[in-house]
């Protein structure tokens, strides 16, 4: 049943968005200028590469392979949030309150979204890495495959988990696209996307850890770039696993909080 | 007819102001700041923790003056500032066609671009704010004015202003014909933030991204506020003048003459608030 739900839904986002002026702006437009701002931030500093470090693993990494990897994981962190953005689509069509009394699981029309929007990104995802790959000659340095494949799983899986969390609010509060916008320039800073995470203020640090975001970022560019192995990255791949799991539970309980407070309210449709 | 414009223009800045601040969202104001307090913070960081207070030699050269933070301050503020202001413009049409109000103002006698220009003035007045705000932030990151040269400032901001008058007629009319929502207007955004030259000299940047940078009214608009308040002698103030004032008029043309034709077109065809 639920399955069908997550197929369902995300047939319905693909149609709708696939290859859509939003999809392009999001993908593409967005991440291509964002990398590149990142990337000028440098200039002034005649940088050509940044040191990774994280506990004893320590990487040179090449700067556009490190602003590029960042930009692209935070736009796979934004596709996410985006796609809880379903409930507030379904709000402003006025479907919210048939959506929500119809048996559905919440958390799979929530999955369903998450997954269109990442078949929606990861072609492109896949093509732009290519193109840098062959064209701005970015140095990937890959030694274990294994390593690589789970730091893209499992911070995918924890990004949805944490996405999901956030969705709560498309439904508790009309503001919930304020809220979500309002989280996305300090999940950049916090997240060690635009500076190595050992730079940042050691009182904002604790901040860092609650990101899944922060650990996709260490595990990526250290397997992509800095040909780390599993032993190396084997702690923020726990971290991730843990925030996937935990991220999850939480959001069940947040969206049927919200759902409950709603109806409660009678604020479902309310503007 | 001037008295006419005229009037337009304080009629629809008062109705402008008045309705800002009588809805005023403290969470809709604070995100205004999201993006150039991650970029302080970052630049901060950048600078202190990564490189340890260490730019490149050839940054000084480049821009005359070698405070990095106030560089990337008054980068940002002028951006805030014009972004605020400007950019509202740009989504005139889209909010008047959602609000269901598209006919009833394009039936009216008043000129479209005295309109407009209210709406802008409006913003302004109430960027302001955006940019005094921008300063006091940039203090606490290590901004300094070395000097304030006041009528270099204002005619920067006044002919960057224009020019961006110029290009918010040209998206308007880009809303009215796509039926598009933000995007463009969006897309406008980030092309100005990225290639502007808010942080980094566009020297410094590859030769095609200068390219697009000598094209944007918002590059020659944040080097003139730079020189006026870092007491840069090295840029020439009389050639960003004068792009500025070309570019000014290029825009304003092909932004006004596209929305004159567009509307004519729009009304024939009875597309106004067909969705």
């Amino acid at each position: 049943m639920s399955m069908r739900v997550v197929l369902a839904e995300a047939t319905k986002d693909l149609k709708v968005y696939f290859f859509s002026s939003r999809t392009l702006f999001w993908t593409l437009a967005l991440p291509l200028a964002n990398g590149l701002y990142l990337y000028f931030l440098y200039l002034p500093f005649a940088a050509k590469s940044v040191d990774l470090q994280f506990i004893s693993t320590n990487r040179r990494i090449d700067l556009i392979g490190f602003t590029v990897v960042g930009q692209l994981l935070y736009t796979f962190f934004t596709m996410m949030l985006l796609a809880g953005a379903a409930f507030d689509v379904e709000r402003w069509q006025g479907t919210l309150e048939t959506v929500l009394l119809s048996p559905a699981n919440r958390i799979a029309i929530l999955l369903g979204g998450a997954l269109a929007n990442a078949l929606n990104y990861m072609w492109m995802l896949v093509a732009l890495v290519l193109s840098w790959v062959a064209f701005i000659r970015i140095n990937v340095f890959i030694t274990d495959f294994l390593a690589l494949s789970l730091s893209f799983l499992l911070s995918y899986l924890a990004i949805i988990a944490l996405g999901m969390c956030l969705e709560a609010f498309f439904i508790y509060s009309r503001r919930g696209s304020m809220i979500v916008a309002w989280f996305q320039e300090p999940i950049m800073f916090l997240s060690g996307q635009v500076f190595p995470l050992q730079s940042m203020p050691t009182i904002l640090l604790p901040l860092s850890y609650l990101l899944p975001l922060t650990f996709g970022l260490i595990a990526v560019r250290l397997t992509l770039l800095g040909g780390a192995t599993l032993t190396e990255v084997a702690v923020p791949l726990v971290a991730l696993a843990i925030m996937a799991v935990s991220f999850s539970i939480l959001a069940k309980l947040m969206v049927n909080f919200a759902e409950r407070h709603a109806k409660a309210k009678a604020t479902l449709t309310m503007f | 007819m001037t008295s006419h414009t005229l009037r337009v223009i304080a009629s629809t800045t008062k109705y402008n102001v008045i309705m800002t601040w009588r809805f005023f969202s403290w969470t809709g104001f604070a995100l205004r700041f999201a993006t150039p307090l991650m970029t302080l913070g970052s630049a901060w960081v950048l600078f202190n923790y990564v490189y340890g207070g260490r730019i490149s030699t050839e940054f000084g050269p480049a821009i005359g003056s070698s405070g990095y933070l106030s560089f990337i301050t008054i980068g940002n503020a002028f951006y805030v500032f014009t972004f605020a202001a400007a950019f509202v413009v740009g989504r005139v049409m889209f909010w008047e066609r959602a609000t269901g109000t598209i006919e009833a103002t394009f039936m009216t006698p008043m000129s479209r671009l005295a309109y407009m220009a209210g709406i802008m003035t409006a913003a302004a007045i109430n960027a302001l704010v955006d940019f005094i705000s921008v300063f006091l932030i940039g203090l606490v990151f290590g901004f300094q004015i070395a000097t304030f040269n006041v009528p270099l400032f204002i005619v920067g901001l006044l002919l960057t202003y224009f020019a961006l008058f110029g290009i918010g007629l040209i998206t308007n009319a880009i809303t009215l014909t796509f039926r598009d929502r933000v995007t463009t207007a969006n897309t406008l955004q980030v092309l100005f933030m990225v290639f502007s030259g808010i942080v980094c000299p566009i020297e410094f940047m590859p030769l095609w991204a200068q390219a697009i940078a000598k094209t944007l009214p918002l590059t020659y608009g944040i080097r003139l506020t730079r020189a006026s308040m870092l007491n840069i002698g090295t840029i020439n103030a009389t050639s960003d003048i004068l792009m500025l004032i070309l570019l000014g008029i290029i825009y304003f043309v092909v932004g006004a003459t596209t929305l004159r034709l567009i509307e004519r077109n729009l009304k024939r065809k009875a597309l106004f608030s067909v969705f």
